[in-house]
C-alpha cells in the first residue's frame, strides 16, 4: 500500500538523514589515519582493509552509475562495459609502465581513450535493439579482453601478454587514504553527472528514446548522436575508475580488468538500486557489494551458517547470493530506492503486487 | 588436401556438441524470449547424470542420453513453472539477472554435490575410429554427431507435428493472440523451458564423453550457444543446426591458424557473431524476429 | 577442524606445562598466525585443495610439538584460511584482512601467479613477509620486491628437465612440437623450451598457442601430427593435459615422447585417461621417489605416510601438496634463524635460508625465487608413477620410445 504523504516524506526524510550520515562519514573517518590523527590519539576508523573494502565500493559506485546512463537512463541494457573498464586500465597502465608518465597524467587519457571507442563501436552496435544489442555488447567486451591480452607485434606481446602489466608502486605516504579519496571523487562525479544528464535536455531525448525510440526520432532527437553520446559518456566514467584502478592495484591483466562477472554486478547494482534514477545504482553498489564482501568473508564481521562445514560455508555462501539475487529480481524490480525515496513502503502487498505485475 | 578434409571432418564433428549446446538454448530465446544464463549450468548436470549412470551402472553414456533429457525436463519444467514464469513480463534485463542468479545457485549445488574433482567418461571404444588412408573419424565424436541431429530432428517433429508444439509456435508468433485461442501459457511456457532443458541434458552427455567436466565446466557453453544461434538464426531448429556446424568449422580452422592465431578464437567467434548481428541479424538461415 | 586445533593445542600446552614444571623446557608463548587465501571454490578449487593439504600437514606436525621454538619459547601456529573465489582481486583484499584484522605475522602463498601477483603486491606494501608454492611465474620476482619469496622452481625450468632427459636417450629424438595455453604460467614454460631445446640439439618444428580452457584442441594435435615431431610437448593445466591426449589418440597422433608440464602428476590424470595415460611423462616440482637428507622435517617416505594417513582417499602426495609444505618448512626455519617473529628480520632470515629438506634444496636467489632446486621427470608407467630423470632420483627407467596407438 501507498502510504499516505505525510509518511512517506518522514521515510524519505530518515533514509536522507541516514544516507547522509553514511557518507559523512564515509569521507570523513579515512582522516583519522592521518598521522596527525594518531599522534593526538584519535581512535582509527580506518584501517588498511576498510580502505581497500572502500575504494572496492566507490570503484562499483562509478561502474553501476556509468552502466545506469545508457542500460537505465537510455534503456539500452550494455552487457560488455567492463571493456571500458579494461580500456582504462591498460591506457593508464601502458603510460605509466612503458611510456614512464606519472600517473595524474596518465589517469585523465583512460576515459578519453574508452570513450573514443565507445564511440568507435557504438556507432554499428547501437543500431541494435533489445537482446541483439546486449548480446552483441557481451561479445564485444569478451573479444575486447581477449585481443589486449594477446596481441603480439614483433613477437612481443604489445599490453604486456599473459604476464600482465606491473606498474611502479606509487610511493606516497597515506596511499590507501589517497586512492580512497581518488575513487570516491570519481564516484561523487559520477553521480554529479547523472543528476545533470537527468535534467538536460540531453536527458529527456535518452529518456525518450528509452521509452519510445520511433516517436522521439519523429519529434526530431538525433537518436544516433545521443546513443552513442551516452554510451561513450558512460564508457569514459567506467574508464576512469579503470585508469585509477590500474595504480591502485599495481597488477593488472586480462583477469582482472576485464572480468566477465562486472558486467552482471554492475548492471544489478544498478537493478537493485533503481535504473534510471540519480542514487539508485549507488545504492545498490554498496548494498551488493557490501552483501559480496560480507559473504566473501572480508568483511571484520565473521559468520557462521548452520548445519554447513567451514569447508563447504564459500560455496553455501554463493548459493546464498544466488537466491537472493533470484528473489531480488522478482519480488524489487524497482529497486531498494522506491523505498528510499518513500515512493512506497516495504510490505507484503508490495511484494505481491510486485509479482503480479511481472508473472505471466 | 588430405590436411583440409581432416580438419574438415574435425570441424563438423565438434560441430555436433555445439548443435546440441544451441538448439536448446535458441529454442527458449525464440519462443520465450528469455536469454538462458543458466543454459551451461544445466548441459553440465546432463553431463554429471551421464557420469552417474556411467561409472556406478557401466551403461554405455549414448544409453544415458534419454536419461538426461527426461530429468533436465523435469527440472527445468519445474523452473520455469515455478520461478522463471514470474518475470516474464517483466523488462528484458530481469530474465538475464534472474538466470544468472540461477546459475549461480546451480553450479554450486553441483559444487557441493560432486565436489571439483575432474570426471571422465571414456568408454571402450573411446579412441577409435573409422580409417581412411590418412584420414581418421573417430568413433565417438561421430556417435555424437548423430545423437545430435537426432535430438535436433527429434525436437522439430515436436515443434512441427504435435499439439504441444503447435502451441509453442502460437506462443512465438503473438502470446497474447495465443493466449485468448486457449493456450494454457503457463503450461506451454513451463514445457519449452523443459524442452530447453531437455536439449541441454543431452549436450551435457555428450560433452562428458569429450572433455572432463567439473561443477563450473558448462560456462563457455553458454557463451558458445549465443554464438552458435546467432550465427545460425533464431527461429527454426534447422538454422541452430547450420549455426552449431558453421562454428564447429569456423573453430577449427580458426584454431589451425600458424602460430598464435588460435588464442584469438573467441575475438574471432565473437567478432563473427557481432559482423552477423550488424549486418544480417537474422543469421545464416534465420527469420528476422 | 577448529576443533582438532584446539586439541592439539591443549595437549601441547599440558605437555609444554608438565615438562616445564621439571626443567628448563621450553614454554609456551603467543600463537602465530599464519594468512592463506585460497581458491577454495571457483575454478581453482582442485588446486587449492592441494595447497591447504600441504599447508595442513605441516602445521599438525609443528603443532604436535608445541610450536615453532624461538629463544626457548614455542609457539603454537594457527592457519588462517580465506576462500577468494579464485578470484584474484579477491585474493588482495583477503590478504589485506589477514594483515589488518587477523593480524597475521606472515603469509602464505595463494594458487596461481596471477593471485600470488596480486598478493605479492599487498605484502610488499605491508613489508609483511609472503611464502609461496604456487606461483611459478617469473614476472612476479622481476619487479624487485623484497618481501615475497617462492619456495618452487620458476616456471621456465618445468620441461628442460624432459629436454635434458630426452639428450641421453636412445635412439636420440631430433623434433619437438610446443602446444601452449595462453595463459603467464604456460608460455613461460614454453617460452623457455624454444630457446633451450635448440641448444642441446633439438629443433623445435612447431610452436603452436592455444586459449587458456580450451576444450577442443583437435586442431592443435591434428597441426602436431603434421608435424610429425618425434617429441610431443604441452604447456597448459589439467583439462588441457586430458583433452590433448585423448585427442592424440583419436586422431593417430604418435610421437616417442608426450610430456604434458601439469596434469599428469594428479590422480585426476589417471582416473580420467585409464590405460591411456600410460608412457606419458611431465616435468614435477617433486615426486615422492625422490632422495633428499632433509636437515629438519620427515623424509620422503615419512611425508607419503603422513599424508596417506592424514588423506587416505587421495593416493600419493602430488607435488603442490609436497610444495606447500615446502614453504612453510621454509618460514619455520626462517623464524627460527632469525630468532625473533619481527618481520624484518624474518624477512632477511628468509633471504639468507640455504636448507635442504625432503622437497629438495631451498634457497632464494636475489628475486626471491628458489633456482637451486631441479625439477625432476615422472613418467606413468602402468597406471603408476615413476621417476625416470635425474638419475640421481630416479627409481625406473623411462619406457622409450612411446609405442604407437595401435600397438598398445
Amino acid at each position: 500500500m501507498i502510504g499516505t504523504a505525510t509518511s512517506n516524506r518522514r521515510w524519505r526524510r530518515a533514509f536522507l538523514i541516514a544516507g547522509a550520515i553514511l557518507a559523512a562519514y564515509a569521507l570523513l573517518a579515512p582522516l583519522t589515519s592521518l598521522e596527525a590523527a594518531q599522534s593526538a590519539n584519535v581512535p582509527l576508523l580506518a584501517d588498511k582493509l576498510w580502505f581497500r573494502i572502500a575504494t572496492i565500493i566507490a570503484m562499483f559506485i562509478v561502474l553501476a552509475t556509468a552502466w545506469n546512463i545508457i542500460g537505465g537512463i537510455t534503456g539500452y541494457a550494455a552487457f560488455g562495459n567492463v571493456a571500458f573498464f579494461g580500456i582504462g586500465a591498460y591506457t593508464t597502465g601502458m603510460l605509466i609502465a612503458k611510456a614512464k608518465w606519472p600517473f595524474l597524467l596518465a589517469l585523465p587519457l583512460a576515459p578519453i581513450v574508452a570513450a573514443a571507442f565507445a564511440a568507435l563501436v557504438g556507432l554499428p552496435l547501437l543500431r541494435l535493439r533489445g537482446h541483439y544489442f546486449a548480446v552483441a555488447s557481451l561479445g564485444v567486451g569478451v573479444a575486447v579482453g581477449e585481443l589486449v591480452q594477446n596481441i603480439d607485434y614483433g613477437g612481443q606481446p604489445v599490453f604486456g601478454g599473459a604476464s600482465g602489466l606491473f606498474l611502479p608502486i606509487l610511493r606516497i605516504d597515506n596511499r590507501g587514504l589517497f586512492f580512497f579519496y581518488l575513487m570516491s571523487a570519481a564516484a561523487v562525479f559520477s553521480i554529479a553527472v547523472t543528476w545533470w544528464v537527468l535534467r538536460s535536455q540531453f536527458g529527456y531525448g535518452l529518456i525518450a528514446i528509452r521509452e519510445n525510440e520511433e516517436a522521439a526520432s519523429v519529434l526530431g532527437v538525433n537518436t544516433t548522436a545521443y546513443k552513442v553520446a551516452a554510451f561513450a559518456l558512460a564508457a569514459a566514467l567506467t574508464g576512469l575508475a579503470g585508469g585509477i584502478f590500474s595504480q591502485w592495484n599495481v597488477f593488472i591483466n586480462q583477469d582482472n580488468v576485464f572480468p566477465i562477472e562486472y558486467n552482471v554486478q554492475m548492471i544489478l547494482m544498478a537493478l537493485l538500486g533503481g535504473t534510471g534514477t540519480v542514487f539508485g545504482p549507488a545504492a545498490g553498489a554498496v548494498l551488493l557489494q557490501l552483501l559480496i564482501q560480507f559473504l566473501g568473508g572480508t568483511l571484520p564481521i565473521s559468520f557462521d551458517i548452520p548445519f554447513v562445514s567451514a569447508d563447504a560455508r564459500p560455496i553455501v555462501a554463493q548459493v546464498i547470493l544466488g537466491l537472493l539475487l533470484v528473489g531480488v529480481v522478482i519480488f524489487v524490480p524497482r529497486g531498494v530506492i522506491d523505498f528510499f525515496g518513500g515512493r512506497t513502503r516495504l510490505s507484503m502487498s508490495y511484494l505481491r503486487r510486485s509479482l503480479r505485475e511481472t508473472s505471466l | 588436401m588430405g590436411e583440409f578434409v581432416q580438419l574438415v571432418i574435425l570441424g563438423l564433428l565438434a560441430g555436433g556438441v555445439y548443435v546440441a549446446v544451441g538448439v536448446g538454448f535458441g529454442l527458449v530465446w525464440g519462443v520465450l524470449n528469455i536469454v538462458n544464463l543458466a543454459h551451461g549450468a544445466l548441459v553440465i548436470i546432463g553431463g554429471y547424470i551421464t557420469w552417474q549412470l556411467f561409472t556406478a551402472l557401466h551403461i554405455d553414456p549414448f544409453l544415458t542420453l534419454p536419461v538426461d533429457a527426461v530429468a533436465l525436463f523435469v527440472l527445468g519444467y519445474a523452473l520455469q513453472r515455478g520461478v522463471i514464469n514470474r518475470i516474464i513480463r517483466a523488462p528484458l534485463l530481469f530474465t538475464f539477472l534472474l538466470t544468472f542468479g540461477l546459475n549461480l545457485v546451480l553450479v554450486n549445488l553441483l559444487l557441493l554435490t560432486f565436489g571439483s574433482d575432474f570426471r571422465s567418461v571414456t568408454p571402450s571404444y573411446a579412441g577409435k575410429g573409422l580409417e581412411f588412408g590418412s584420414i581418421v573419424i573417430p568413433y565417438v565424436p561421430l556417435i555424437s554427431l548423430g545423437a545430435a541431429i537426432l535430438l535436433s530432428a527429434g525436437l522439430a517433429f515436436l515443434l512441427n507435428r504435435t499439439r504441444i508444439g503447435l502451441a509453442i509456435n502460437a506462443i512465438a508468433a503473438d502470446r497474447d493472440a495465443a493466449q485468448l485461442v486457449g493456450i494454457d501459457l503457463r503450461h506451454a511456457y513451463a514445457v519449452t523451458y523443459g524442452l530447453g532443458a531437455a536439449c541441454a541434458g543431452v549436450a551435457g552427455g555428450l560433452i562428458a564423453l569429450i572433455q572432463a567436466i567439473t561443477p563450473t565446466a558448462g560456462e563457455p557453453y553458454t557463451l558458445q550457444a549465443f554464438v552458435v544461434v546467432i550465427l545460425g538464426g533464431l527461429g527454426r531448429v534447422s538454422a541452430t543446426v547450420v549455426g552449431g556446424l558453421a562454428f564447429g568449422l569456423v573453430e577449427a580452422f580458426g584454431q589451425s591458424l600458424p602460430g598464435s592465431g588460435s588464442v584469438f578464437a573467441n575475438a574471432i567467434a565473437f567478432g563473427l557473431m557481432v559482423l552477423v548481428l550488424v549486418t544480417r541479424p537474422q543469421g545464416l538461415m534465420g527469420r528476422l524476429r | 577442524m577448529a576443533v582438532r586445533k584446539l586439541a592439539l593445542l591443549a595437549v601441547a600446552a599440558v605437555a609444554a606445562f608438565a615438562c616445564g614444571t621439571t626443567s628448563a623446557g621450553p614454554t609456551t608463548g603467543s600463537t602465530i598466525t599464519l594468512g592463506a587465501p585460497l581458491g577454495l571454490t571457483g575454478s581453482l578449487t582442485k588446486e587449492s585443495q592441494l595447497t591447504q593439504q600441504g599447508y595442513d600437514l605441516w602445521s599438525d606436525w609443528i603443532n604436535a610439538r608445541g610450536g615453532i621454538l624461538i629463544n626457548n619459547v614455542k609457539h603454537p601456529v594457527v592457519i588462517k584460511y580465506y576462500d577468494d573465489t579464485s578470484n584474484a582481486n579477491q585474493s588482495a583484499v583477503l590478504m589485506q584482512k589477514l594483515i589488518t584484522e587477523d593480524k597475521a605475522n606472515f603469509l602464505l602463498g595463494p594458487y596461481g601467479s596471477a593471485a600470488t601477483a596480486t598478493d605479492a603486491v599487498v605484502a610488499e606494501t605491508n613489508q609483511i613477509p609472503m611464502v609461496e608454492a604456487n606461483g611459478a611465474a617469473q614476472s612476479i620476482f622481476n619487479q624487485g620486491y623484497k618481501y615475497t619469496f617462492g619456495v618452487l622452481s620458476p616456471a621456465n625450468k618445468y620441461l628442460q628437465g624432459v629436454i635434458d632427459m630426452a639428450a641421453n636417450l636412445t635412439p636420440k629424438p631430433t623434433t619437438v612440437a610446443m602446444l601452449s595455453a595462453d595463459d603467464n604460467f604456460s608460455l613461460e614454460v614454453a617460452n623457455a623450451i624454444n630457446t633451450y631445446a635448440p641448444t642441446k640439439g633439438f629443433n623445435v618444428v612447431l610452436f603452436k598457442k592455444y586459449k587458456n580452457g580450451a576444450t577442443n584442441l583437435t586442431a592443435e594435435v591434428q597441426a602436431a601430427k603434421g608435424a610429425n615431431a618425434d617429441i610431443v610437448l604441452n604447456s597448459g593445466h589439467l583439462q588441457e593435459a586430458i583433452a590433448i591426449n585423448k585427442a592424440a589418440k583419436e586422431q593417430k597422433l604418435n610421437a616417442k615422447i608426450f610430456a604434458y608440464s601439469v596434469g599428469p602428476s594428479t590422480p585426476d590424470f589417471i582416473a580420467a585417461l585409464g590405460a591411456d595415460a600410460n608412457y606419458v611423462y611431465d616435468g614435477s616440482q617433486w615426486t615422492p621417489q625422490v632422495k633428499y637428507t632433509p636437515a629438519f622435517y620427515l623424509t620422503e617416505s615419512q611425508y607419503v605416510a603422513a599424508y596417506k594417513t592424514k588423506y587416505p582417499t587421495f593416493g600419493d602426495p602430488d607435488y603442490h601438496v609436497a610444495e606447500s609444505t615446502a614453504a612453510c618448512l621454509a618460514l619455520q626455519r626462517a623464524i627460527e634463524n632469525a630468532g625473533s617473529l619481527d618481520a624484518t628480520k624474518v624477512r632477511d632470515a628468509l633471504a639468507a635460508l640455504d636448507v635442504t629438506v625432503f622437497f629438495g634444496q631451498i634457497k632464494f636467489d636475489s628475486r626471491g625465487i628458489n633456482i637451486y632446486k631441479p625439477m625432476v621427470v615422472e613418467q606413468i608407467q602402468n597406471g603408476v608413477h615413476h621417476t625416470v630423470f635425474p638419475d640421481s632420483v630416479a627409481d625406473a627407467k623411462p619406457m622409450y620410445p612411446t609405442p604407437n596407438w595401435d600397438q598398445r
